[in-house]
């Protein structure tokens, strides 16, 4: 299955210039978030945001504090997080903040499930994650955006942006977008301990977590197609445990430039950019921070060859090399910059027989300086095997072997980090079934079936018995059943919107790395529920709507032979009700948005509660200078 | 329990209190056996006590939890008893979260709760007497360039009132305390100090500072009510009533990287075991180590003849009344440890599940 994408384009159509990476993943599950919830939860991180969309579990820290991604059973650094294709993981850590990465600073986003290292490189070996800035070339004239948003845990946001097009001369047209974010995030909730039903009871951490960016992309687009691109994102992300109490206090801060620019020539694509990723945390008063700095220098260069027989039989392969230079200074590292080199070298392949079997093989060798990835081929398979008036069933395919260069902190820590690590080697298999069946014009639904089985050696373990220092000691099987139903029908003048998630994951130990493990075989990983149910149902009328979120997680183990007492499942829902009033060039959307509405209590790795109920009134305010804006 | 049964229950009590005073009280479930004090992992705040008998090789877990029905809040790192009530030290990873947790003893049933506000970094509680516990505290600490940042405390917990009664200032990195008579010495770890603190149990002030060496560590009192403490890297024997260190030994071995912890007496305090490891390069730093024991009245410490031929990183206790040594085994912190039992001449007696990281043992009856 290529994607829940409400339209399928033909060969002509996604040949005109470089293709998508992601129509060479070819058998794989790849979902295409509604940028309708993208719009309506623009004050969400994607921590807060995926959870609800996706059986992606994830492990917090605490709101607002340190929140990874464990996808499909996987590791926190097992996830490829590709801001404009480029992998934007903090190369100290090698996994992203997802608490950091607020919905504001993109347009678009897909997730990307199983392995795609031939597509992507290294980290996707649970899966990747696809940010994207695209141009608006439809709209012209300005839009203006002002957005702000006051919780009753005290967290406060706001936004301001605009959005421009316009024609420069008969050849170029020139379009951008501005957007400034900043939030601050109080998390007031109890000064009590709150007890859950199973008889758990979890404080709550005193925290502030400030936030804020800004996303400046520009695109100078040429008549003939070539397109210019320019993209910076600027994060900046403050944690304070312990705000109200300086001599306790531990601030981390976490920043990131991020620049590209890119030039889109014919089919070929010359993209470069710089990557400077900051964390400096520091504990008490007058502390003098830790430090790590990391910069990337990209330089990519991708070309798409094709041989189209007609739009529905052709070939494409898209050939491309990456160069990234990585200076690293990090206190733990010792003093010296730790400089390094990666080339990648690509080759993806797409042949499509018939609009209704299309195959792939995918090819990437990734170099790095004192260190050797494997090489990683994919192979992939999709055929419609029925055909109905309004309806069809898709059956789909995909093998692909993984890596992931280990972290800069597994290699280069002093003592403790580990230059002579091998690379981690992942083994992805899965199959899947689609039914997609039109309702009306525009209106389907699409029930999805995955089986995966993904089994990853060599995984890196700080390992206690040796001071934790990093061996390649672990393998890790994981394997599931994913299930996801997609529903968008109008009945009695209301649009319904339906997304429903349920992900059945077991994720264990395969072999023994050391005394007193043998217990841990087979056993379930920590932090990964077997069970996670999600789903997005929204309802619009007119000018009103109403969007619901539930997750269900089943019991978490925190220990790797599962003892001591578990994580109790928990169940979290959100609901947003949602207003537009349109006056002139203005249109104004007030929503009241209620999330964790069962006040459940449910823990966070360090055992503190997680945000209890909470009630939040957003509003966002358009002006719009010719035509109406086509956002909702 | 619902109002019913308390009725009945607070009319069976009367009766059988008015009847029959001089029977003995009832058995309650914690009244005998050996708790295992489970530092539990840093940052899962997932510290718990576990209960094991002495002729069982099954425990009982996390007894707070099934007591209370409610965790303890952070990693544990002490356990005493003041008569009839259990002192317990939460260690949150939190800093402005710890505390310190007053049970019955007996019933492990909740008494009280020292607020975090009156407590920062609890490292040892002991009894000073028998309406007090001293709590050494290295108060808020700072980053790894000045860890030890704050003088340390003594705190003073009313085992009457389950108040904190009083913070008796003392050395920096404050954490083994030992009472003598009627005096307290308080050690201290990592701040590199020098000096023991001593106080005066009538008065909760600190009298006197005697001169120890780097980082006094205090073991225990042996058969000839003599000190002992391990500072500067050397055995110290010293006399608590003078006040002076008799003699001073330094642990002889051929491997010069190996360092010692976990010293405890022997139940007829005239043996003492530690540990003795170290980081071994050649073999991409796996801890190595053995356990020995030296005689107090040895005048050459040789580590050159294992007492047992293996290496426990969770601590070692020796139990009073039998004199068996228990040996905390960590694989990890993220699974259960084990408690290895060794007769006292260091026969391997058995092994029993515990909890994750077991670091001390309390003996009860």
């Amino acid at each position: 299955m290529h994607s829940y994408a409400q339209k399928e384009q033909s060969l002509c159509e996604v040949t005109v210039r470089g293709v998508r990476p992601e129509r060479f993943m070819v058998g794989q599950k790849v979902q295409d978030i509604d940028s309708t919830q993208l719009t309506r939860f623009r004050y969400s991180t994607l921590a807060d945001f995926l959870q609800f969309q996706s059986p992606v579990a994830f492990k917090s820290y605490g709101p607002g504090q340190a929140t990874s991604i464990a996808f499909r059973g996987t590791s926190a650094n097992h996830t490829a997080v590709l801001w404009n294709g480029i992998n934007i993981n903090a190369p100290s850590l090698g996994q992203s903040d997802f608490s950091t990465i607020p919905l504001a600073g993109f347009d678009q986003m897909s997730i990307q499930y199983g392995a795609a290292a031939s597509c992507v490189g290294t980290d996707a070996v649970g899966g990747s994650i696809q940010l994207r800035s695209v141009p608006e070339f439809r709209n012209t004239g300005l839009q203006l955006l002002t957005a702000i948003r006051a919780e009753t845990s005290e967290n406060y946001s706001a936004q301001i942006g605009f959005r421009f097009n316009r024609s420069l001369s008969d050849y170029w047209k020139f379009s951008g977008k501005t957007m400034l974010y900043g939030s601050v995030f109080n998390n007031h909730f109890s000064a009590e301990p709150r007890r859950n039903r199973q008889g758990d009871t979890y404080s709550f951490e005193p925290t502030q977590t400030t936030q804020k960016g800004i996303v400046q992309d520009l695109y100078w687009q040429h008549y003939k197609g070539n397109l210019l691109t320019l993209n910076i994102w600027l994060t900046d992300n403050n944690l304070t445990i312990q705000p109200q109490q300086p001599p306790l206090q531990e601030v981390t801060r976490t920043q990131a430039y991020r620049v590209l620019g890119s030039y889109q020539l014919g089919k070929t694509l010359i993209r470069t950019g710089f990557i400077r990723d900051l964390i400096d945390y520091s504990k008490g008063e007058n502390a003098v921070p830790s430090h790590t700095q990391i910069d990337r220098f990209i330089l990519r260069t991708e070309h798409d060859f094709s041989w189209i027989r007609d739009c529905e039989k052709g070939t494409n392969l898209k050939v491309g090399a990456e160069v990234v230079h990585y200076n690293a200074l990090v206190d733990g590292y010792g003093n010296e910059v730790i400089r390094e080199n990666r080339a990648d070298f690509y080759a993806l392949l797409r042949h499509q027989f018939s609009a209704k079997f299309s195959t792939s093989l995918n090819l990437r060798q990734a170099l790095v300086t004192r260190f050797s990835p494997p090489f990683t081929p994919s192979a992939g398979v999709e055929y419609t095997a029925m055909t109905f008036k309004n309806a069809k069933i898709i059956l789909n395919g995909n093998a692909s072997l993984s890596y992931r260069v280990p972290t800069l902190n597994e290699r280069y820590w002093v003592n403790l980090g580990n230059p002579d690590l091998r690379p981690e080697k992942g083994f992805n298999k899965e199959v899947g079934i689609s039914w997609k069946q039109r309702l009306t014009s525009n209106n389907q639904m699409q029930l999805t079936i995955n089986g995966f089985h993904n089994l990853i050696d060599d995984w890196t373990y700080w390992n206690p018995d040796r001071n934790y220092r990093v061996e390649n000691l672990q393998q890790v099987l994981s394997k599931g059943i994913e299930i996801s139903w997609n529903l968008k029908a109008q009945w009695a003048k209301t649009q319904f919107d339906a997304l429903l998630n349920y992900g059945l994951t077991h994720s264990s130990q395969q072999k023994t790395y050391g005394p007193y493990t043998q217990d841990f075989i087979g056993k379930q990983l920590i932090y990964v529920p077997r069970h996670a149910l999600g789903s997005t149902i929204s309802a619009t009328r007119g000018k009103a709507s109403l969007t619901i979120q539930q997750q269900f997680n089943s019991k978490r183990y925190v220990t790797f032979d599962h003892s001591g007492r578990p994580f109790a499942p928990y169940y979290l829902l959100n609901a947003i009700l949602n207003y537009q009033i349109h006056k002139r060039n203005f249109r104004t959307d007030i929503a009241i948005q209620g999330s964790n509405l069962t006040n459940t209590v449910y823990p966070n790795l360090k055992k503190n509660a997680m945000p209890l109920r909470t009630v939040s009134l957003n509003v966002v305010l358009y002006f719009q200078s010719k035509k109406q804006s086509n956002e909702s | 329990m619902n109002r019913n049964s308390l009725l009945f229950a607070s009319v069976f009590v009367i009766g059988f209190s008015a009847c029959s005073t001089s029977e003995p009280e009832p058995a309650q479930p914690y009244d005998n056996g050996v708790l295992v004090i489970n530092a539990g992992n840093f940052l899962d705040n997932n510290g718990s006590i576990s209960l094991l008998q002495r002729n069982s090789t099954t425990g009982s877990y996390d007894i707070f939890q099934k007591e209370n029905s409610r965790s303890l809040a952070g990693g544990l790192s002490g356990y005493a008893e003041v008569n009839d009530k259990g002192v317990i030290l939460v260690d949150n990873s939190t800093a402005g979260k710890d505390l310190i947790e007053i049970v019955n003893a007996r019933t492990f049933k909740s008494v009280a709760t020292i607020p975090s506000t009156d407590i920062e970094n609890p490292r040892a509680v002991v009894k000073a007497s028998d309406t007090k516990a001293y709590v050494t505290c290295w108060d808020a600490t700072g980053d790894y360039s000045n860890f030890y940042k704050n003088p340390g405390y003594v705190a003073v917990i009313d085992a009457t009132t389950n108040k904190l009664s009083k913070k008796i200032p003392v050395q920096n990195g404050a954490e083994t305390i030992i009472v003598v008579g009627n005096e307290a010495f308080v050690g201290n770890t990592g701040s590199g100090k020098t000096q023991v603190s001593v106080i005066d149990i009538t008065t909760d002030a600190v009298k006197q500072q005697v001169e120890v060496g780097r980082n006094p560590h205090i073991i225990g009192l042996d058969a000839n009510n003599k000190l002992w403490l391990y500072a500067g890297s050397e055995l110290v024997k010293f006399n608590p009533q003078t006040k002076t260190a008799e003699t001073r030994l330094k642990i002889t071995s051929s491997n010069a990287a190996k360092s010692p912890s976990s010293f405890i007496l022997s139940a007829d305090k005239k043996t003492i075991y530690y540990t003795y490891s170290f980081y071994d390069p050649a073999d991409d730093y796996k801890q190595k180590g053995e356990t020995y024991s030296f005689s107090i009245d040895a005048t050459v410490i040789a580590a050159d003849k294992p007492f047992i031929n293996r290496l426990f990183s969770g601590g070692l206790g020796v139990d009073p009344q039998t004199g068996i040594i228990y040996a905390g085994l960590v694989p990890s912190f993220k699974q259960a440890g084990y408690v290895i039992r060794y007769q006292s001449n260091g026969t391997l007696v058995d092994s029993v599940k515990a909890e994750i990281a077991p670091s001390q043992f309390f003996f009860k009856n």
